[in-house]
């Protein structure tokens, strides 16, 4: 299990998506599996960043921990930031709606939630906890560290 | 990676904007000023997005499409070019690619440029 901390600012979104892609790269997920995962999480800890701290007038930190296992790699980002979970915000987008016309809330948390296999949030002891599970393909699994 | 935009006008009323690097929430803004100079500048009919080097794009970058839109006019089209395939399917899975035109190469109708 690898941990990492980081201030929730803006400037942590680089480093966070690095992390991720090293855990996506050790757990073997494919390209494409691998940016929707890093997608998911670098768009979750924006709204933390933007709302959950920002908005809210709190200052916080973000804690990432990866954890694999023969079939799985999860991600888990906990924040200290006001009390949020994704998908009580994932109203059905209107993905149809002429550009100019559209309210843009919700794209992240659309990509996010609908990028990775399985997404939980759980609220405890003043903290955040959303957790991105991807499934490890079975070749990732034979050549995998796990 | 960290990300560049890079502006130029052409025909007079065409904006190029060439995106580089990761496009996320710390690197909209950098876009959005862009699009408010083009905003308050010449009339731009045509805003050009060159991706071809754009490795990452997060929602904000959708966001600042919108923007775009908003800030340019509705009648304003939109072109973006050589967008790699992970943002493709950003662009698709919101939606965005039915009030974009996506293009291989930088060849607007009515124009031989390279």
């Amino acid at each position: 299990m690898e941990t990492l901390t980081l201030p929730g600012t803006l400037d942590s979104l680089a480093p966070i998506r690095e992390f991720v892609d090293r855990a996506a790269l050790a757990a073997g997920l494919e390209r494409k599996a691998a940016y929707r995962l890093r997608l998911a999480v670098d768009e979750i800890a924006t709204n933390v960043i933007s709302y959950g701290y920002g908005e809210a007038g709190m200052r916080g930190e973000l804690r990432l921990t990866t954890k694999m296992d023969t079939h799985t790699l999860t991600i888990t980002l906990e924040d200290t930031g006001a009390a949020y979970d994704p998908q009580e915000a994932l109203v059905p987008a209107d993905l149809h709606t002429p550009l100019e016309q559209r309210s843009v809330g919700g794209l992240g948390i659309f990509l996010s939630v609908s990028g990775v296999d399985e997404f939980r949030y759980q609220r405890e002891e003043g903290r955040n906890r959303n957790l991105f599970v991807m499934h490890r393909t079975p070749e990732a699994q034979t050549e995998g560290k796990a | 990676m960290a990300f560049e935009v890079i502006s130029r006008m052409e025909s007079g009323d065409t904006a190029i904007l060439t995106l580089i690097g990761e496009l996320d929430a710390a690197a909209a803004p950098d876009l959005r000023r862009e699009i408010e100079l083009l905003a308050s500048g010449d009339t731009v009919t045509r805003l050009v997005l060159v991706l071809e080097e754009l490795s990452y794009m997060a929602s904000a970058g959708l966001r600042a499409l919108v923007f775009a839109k908003q800030k340019l006019g509705a009648r304003v089209d939109l072109y973006l070019v050589g967008t790699q395939a992970p943002v493709v399917e950003t662009i698709e899975l919101t939606g965005f690619h039915r009030s974009v035109v996506m293009l291989e190469t930088l060849e607007l109708p009515g124009q031989a440029t390279g």
